[in-house]
């Protein structure tokens, strides 16, 4: 079950008045974990919703391929996990009943449900929370039952908006050791920031400002591109 | 991906928590049928008793005595008297009364003379500000008039020409019998078509908000990347709040049979047939609002706007549909609630074959067809604005 690689192509896309993405082309490389980063307002969301399908390009494309073979959008819907920036759970069901819901959503055979369940239970540290209801939670917690809600069907592509945002520091370390857990030959994860800490992270940073892709690359790669140490210099620099 | 039931099913079953977990929209639902039924069955009357009349007895004899004592026995009337042309009038002015008897002088001399020449009058002075009372005042008080005749003709028969006159004068009344409702009770006429107005109303705010609510709260973003489609979506969330809303229609149908005891004369299986066709059009209405406004406060304005003013205004509840000008006669075909209160009226009050309402059938569940095949069409799986 290799992971999915996704190119976005001379993408454009306005929402309502303003140009959210000007031609971005980049390539998400299997298998990796990408960082997309940029102050707000810089088209990351639209972006990861133009990945997730929930957007549809205005201008440009974006292909999937699994092993060289392309994917339809049907295919490709099947196999992702997307979890939004905004909350999105329901606060009145429990962590165990977010998951069945799911469970039910991917048509998951008990068993592997079960085996899974526990599995991102024990790895999320949140076992004796399963009967706490979404609205009870602390933010990182929230955030812990969305990732286990998106990563119960074994996604190939999991495409995460700016998880970290509104979260403690501890629950931030938390949640990376979390995605680079999960990821690998399997899950190709992009993951939206605008934390400038959390690029160095990533294995590969794209860079998004004023809805135009500055550079794709590893971080280091990045910085020297720019000729910077920090990756918010960056954005000083271009402001 | 084709539709899977165990979707659907989920769906449902998420929405049936949150329907347990809210107890505000469950009493709401479940305690607001019992409202518009005591608010129609009890207060609201539409039947005219005990309308004061002040009166104003010029004659003073035992025959206007006898006449006002067939007046107050028909319980239409509750009578106060006036003993001065002053007070009349005040009774009158200040809304005392909306109406005034007066009994001219001689009339006791009158009826005893029995003089075709110099009849026995009284005159009913009625506010006519109340036309629609006004009117009923008037039309019982002819009722009350032949009755007191014919009283006094059977106490002395010789008064109107012997017995031949009284039974000429029988001969010549009008007879109506009014069948289904034989006592024109307003009470029958209007509980039954509640089911009607609760379901056209409820039902559709409570799916109005759902998906709307999704939208806002976020989670409809999670949901549609997912697998799900729009119709296990739609489905899912319809199957709850079909069986909330059969709820509602249940009591209304116990309060009304064993509290209001109204007759059934109807089959019982047609009008459930029809309450469960009915039913589904009206959440799909709300679904397809929701699915449209994607905001709860519009959805909210919109389903008063399609669903409580079309209940009362178009569906014949309280204007008859026989009355409107074409144009809106036909304009009312539109609204099912215009099918199913008639449906309603009549297996209610009307042992008719189901066959003879099979039109208003077809509407309905051609109205239930049409929303949710649009519901279906109209739910994004997008985020575009």
């Amino acid at each position: 079950m290799p992971a999915l690689r996704a190119d976005v192509r001379q993408v454009s896309k306005k929402m309502g008045r303003a140009q959210a993405l000007r031609q971005v082309s980049a390539g998400f490389g299997a298998g990796q974990v990408h960082g997309i980063i940029g102050p707000n307002g810089a088209g990351k969301t639209t972006l990861i919703r133009v990945l997730a399908g929930l957007l549809q390009p205005d201008e440009g494309s974006v292909a999937y391929d699994e092993n060289g073979q392309p994917l339809s959008a049907a295919d490709v819907k099947r196999v992702t996990g997307y979890f939004p920036q905004e909350p999105s759970l329901y606060p009145d069901l429990t962590c165990r009943e977010h998951l069945e819901f799911f469970r039910d959503l991917y048509d998951l055979p008990q068993a592997p449900f079960e085996r899974r369940a526990e599995e991102l239970l024990y790895a999320t540290g949140m076992t004796p929370f399963t009967e706490r209801p979404a609205g009870k939670l602390s933010g990182g917690m929230y955030k812990k039952l969305g990732l286990m809600c998106v990563l119960l069907n074994r996604p190939k592509l999991l495409l995460l908006d700016e998880p970290t945002i509104g979260v403690d520091p501890v629950s931030r370390q938390e949640l990376w050791d979390l995605v680079y857990g999960f990821a690998g030959k399997e899950m190709t994860v992009i993951v939206s920031t605008s934390y400038m800490d959390e690029a160095g992270r990533c294995g590969q940073v794209h860079v998004l400002s004023g809805g135009r892709m500055l550079a794709s690359g590893a971080p280091q790669e990045v910085m020297a591109h720019f000729g910077v140490t920090d990756f918010a210099e960056i954005f000083l620099k271009n402001e | 991906m084709n539709f899977s039931w165990r979707r659907a099913k989920s769906v449902a079953y998420k929405e049936y928590k949150h329907i347990l977990r809210d107890p505000f929209t469950l009493a709401v639902t479940l305690i607001l049928p019992m409202i518009f039924v005591g608010m129609f069955g009890f207060v609201i009357d539409l039947d005219y008793k005990h309308m004061r009349v002040a009166v104003r007895d010029n004659d003073q004899t035992s025959v206007s005595r006898r006449f006002l004592q067939e007046m107050a026995s028909s319980g239409y009337f509750d009578l106060s008297p006036v003993h001065t042309p002053a007070a009349a009038d005040r009774a009158l002015e200040q809304n005392a009364s909306p109406a005034l008897l007066v009994i001219k002088r001689g009339f006791g001399r009158n009826i005893r003379a029995a003089n075709p020449e110099k009849p026995a009058q009284v005159q009913l002075l009625a506010d006519g500000t109340d036309n629609v009372q006004a009117s009923i005042m008037g039309s019982y008080m002819q009722g009350v008039v032949q009755k007191a005749n014919a009283v006094f003709m059977r106490d002395n028969p010789e008064l109107a020409g012997g017995a031949e006159g009284a039974a000429r004068l029988a001969g010549g009344q009008i007879r109506s019998r009014f069948l289904f409702n034989p006592e024109l009770n307003s009470r029958w006429f209007i509980v039954p078509a509640l089911s009607t107005i609760i379901i056209g109303f409820l039902a559709i705010v409570l799916t109005a908000l759902t998906v709307a609510k999704e939208w806002e709260n976020g989670s409809m973003e999670l949901l549609l990347s997912t697998p799900v489609r729009p119709s296990e979506i739609v489905l899912g969330k319809l199957v709850p709040y079909f069986v909330l809303t059969f709820l509602d229609v249940l009591v209304v149908f116990v309060l009304a049979v064993y509290v209001f005891r109204i007759p059934f004369l109807g089959s019982f299986l047609f009008y459930m047939a029809a309450c469960w066709v009915y039913i589904t059009g009206a959440l799909a209405l709300g679904l397809v609002i929701s699915v449209v406004t994607r905001q709860q406060q519009a959805a909210i304005q919109f389903a008063f706007a399609v669903g409580l003013l079309p209940s009362f205004i178009f569906s014949g509840f309280i204007f008859p549909i026989e009355n409107m000008p074409a144009f809106f006669q036909y304009f009312t075909a539109l609204f099912p609630q215009r099918w199913f209160l008639l449906i309603s009226r009549t297996v209610f009050l009307s042992d008719a074959a189901p066959a003879t309402l099979a039109a208003a059938f077809g509407a309905i569940g051609l109205f239930a067809a049409a929303m949710i095949l649009l519901a279906v069409h109209k739910f994004k799986t997008d985020v575009e604005p």
